[in-house]
């Protein structure tokens, strides 16, 4: 199953995964290779400390792969000149795990930055821009409110207004769920689906929290750390339902890994 | 008038739309109207609806009527999404409660700085008891941390406070010599150098370098700890962040002054001697000055009180430190107070010493 779809690309792809071991001096993960097709929420999923954040790392272009090429919409992240990266930056947003919304602006300030650094927006426009935002994420009574007077989740929802500031086609999600209620992370998969079906945004979230992958993911791929690589692909419930090997099993039935079923 | 949009309303075409046209429909009037021709527009983003509300809102608030053409319903799916009403009038007003009354902020304010005098007793209070259990049962302090916290505060210090003593010599000694220089006693250069940097300059000079280097890390040190719930887990395992981290620290910057003090004082000893051989004063007679005007008294004066500041710039350090706030800039606010609250401490503890050697004649 792995070769069959290693070097086919998927026409609609807005993101290509190519042969990339995943990791900072030590390879973690090898020859991991991926589409995510417009329009789709991709989850990538895997136990603590496998390498999936890392992967993540290497898409945004935090930190350059060890080996392979990760293209957005057709530019390279990493490994291209300038030009390429910086176009291939303006493709996404990323909200991070804490959120990572700047403490001393207010949630408005926060949303207004990008548009500011990045449109000829006039300021007007700006802030009822920055308002649109995050009255799509629910938050509008709270443009005024700085990031420590709000909650966890709220912040999480903040941060994604802030992420879709410039209106990126890919949205990268990293652990959106970790640290929330079920109700509140019910709610986040909520809005994950809504801007997919309404805004047309691809969304690629690393998570390991099995009630929202079932709730959002039309595809996911499983990496683990023992076998240093991907170990499943396809739909979460087909993977949950027919799975190709016992880790994938375990992970999806909650069970203790090593046969403890 | 009449505004006709582009195919593709993105943040882009948006833009320039909005600076040409934008400050045209605000000139407009009740009785005008505007043509909003939106026929062609294919595709729209968050620019081109926050386009349209602001029309809706100039619209309602001016009191000129829009005539819209919406082929393609680009319009009426953005005015179903957000209504222009809601967003006049800004939902939750009450929850924002950060205008306060004059009357409420000073009041405010004055609670604030009971409750941070409260929390300095509270401080003061602990570091006594913790300091008197220490005395009690020496082995309980964490003298690891102090010795690592000596060395920092200490041995990396020698050198700038070498050279800013060396440096203040100097100048010292120039300054006063020209003076002197004029009635023929430059020699009594000697003197005043050695008095001033033993009983006064010395101990200000390097209490200063200890605020600056170690006083702020300290006070950065426990903020981020705090940011970090660091000093949250202490207090859960039931060990004081008093005794655990401000002891050791306080014990290590007392330590270092009277050493750190020493070298301040030979080194501007060394600087004046400099500028009095360059004006032709053998050494001899400026080391035999410098001997009869330094008193025991005077350099215990000086190494007492140098003391006091180390133990002021850590105690202050930490009790900033533990006292930051959770955010990010927090922790550059309690370096900064950190720094500012020990100079004029200093200062004033300082001036409090003369006053005291004044009617103690020392």
């Amino acid at each position: 199953m792995e070769t069959e779809t290693r070097n086919v690309q998927r026409p609609d792809a807005v993101l290509t995964v190519r042969g990339v071991t995943a990791g900072y001096t030590k390879p973690l993960l090898r020859d991991v290779s991926f589409d995510v097709v417009r329009g789709e929420v991709f989850v990538i999923l895997g136990g603590s400390g496998c390498g999936k954040s890392t992967i993540l790392k290497h898409i945004i272009g935090l930190t350059p792969p060890l080996a392979g090429e990760i293209r957005i919409l057709g530019d390279r992240i990493s490994g291209g000149d300038a030009a390429e990266t910086s176009r291939a930056k303006r493709h996404f947003g990323v909200t991070y795990q804490g959120g990572a919304l700047f403490g001393s602006m207010t949630l408005r300030e926060n949303v207004c930055l990008p548009l500011e650094a990045f449109t000829a927006l006039p300021e007007d426009a700006r802030n009822l821009l920055a308002e649109i935002k995050l009255e799509q994420v629910g938050l509008r009574a709270y443009a005024d409110f700085f990031p420590a007077e709000i909650s966890g989740g709220m912040r999480k929802r903040a941060a994604i207004a802030r992420a879709l500031a410039l209106e990126p086609e890919l949205l990268f999600l990293d652990e959106p769920s970790a640290g929330l209620d079920p109700v509140t992370s019910a709610e986040l998969d909520r809005l994950i689906l809504r801007l997919r079906d309404e805004q047309d945004v691809t969304v690629v979230m690393v998570t390991h929290e099995l009630a929202s992958i079932y709730a959002v993911a039309d595809n996911c791929i499983m990496v683990d750390r023992e076998a240093a690589g991907v170990i499943a692909r396809g739909r979460p419930a087909d993977l949950r339902d027919n799975p190709p090997n016992g880790k994938v099993r375990a992970f999806f039935n909650r069970t203790a890994e090593n046969g403890y079923e | 008038m009449v505004l006709t949009l582009p195919k593709v309303c993105s943040q882009a075409e948006v833009a320039a739309v909005w600076r040409k046209v934008v400050p045209r429909v605000d000139r407009l009037k009740t009785g005008d109207t505007l043509t909003l021709d939106a026929d062609a527009v294919e595709s729209l983003d968050g620019a081109g609806e926050a386009l349209f509300l602001s029309l809706y809102l100039k619209a309602q608030r001016n009191g000129f009527a829009i005539d819209v053409r919406d082929a393609r319903g680009a319009v009426a799916r953005t005015l179903a999404r957000y209504s222009p009403e809601s967003f006049v009038n800004h939902p939750d007003p009450a929850a924002l409660v950060r205008d306060s009354h004059l009357a409420e902020q000073v009041g405010e304010s004055a609670v604030a700085l009971l409750e941070r005098v409260k929390g300095l007793l509270a401080f003061l209070g602990e570091v006594a008891a913790s300091t008197v259990r220490a005395v009690f049962s020496p082995g309980r302090l964490r003298w690891r941390d102090v010795w690592l916290f000596v060395e920092k505060a200490g041995a990396d210090a020698v050198p700038i406070t070498m050279l800013i003593g060396f440096l203040l010599g100097v100048i010292l000694a120039f300054m006063s010599a020209m003076s002197l220089q004029q009635f023929g006693v430059e020699i009594y250069v000697a003197d005043l150098i050695s008095i001033a940097l033993f009983r006064e300059l010395g101990p200000i000079i390097t209490s200063i370098v200890l605020a600056g280097r170690t006083g702020s890390a300290f006070a950065a040190e426990l903020g981020t700890m705090k940011v970090n719930e660091e000093i949250d887990a202490l207090t859960t395992f039931d060990l004081s962040p008093v005794a655990f981290l401000t002891l050791p620290r306080m014990f290590a910057s007392t330590m270092v002054m009277p050493a750190l003090t020493i070298f301040a004082v030979a080194a501007g000893l060394l600087g004046g001697a400099i500028i009095l051989l360059s004006m032709d004063i053998p050494a001899v007679a400026y080391w035999q000055h410098v001997v009869a005007a330094t008193s025991l008294t005077n350099v215990l004066f000086g190494l007492g009180k140098s003391m006091v500041f180390g133990l002021l710039v850590g105690m202050v350090g930490c009790f900033c430190g533990l006292n930051a706030g959770r955010a990010a800039d927090s922790v550059g606010a309690a370096a900064t107070s950190a720094v500012v609250s020990s100079l004029v401490l200093i200062t004033a503890v300082d001036g409090l010493f003369a006053v005291m050697a004044f009617f103690m004649g020392v």
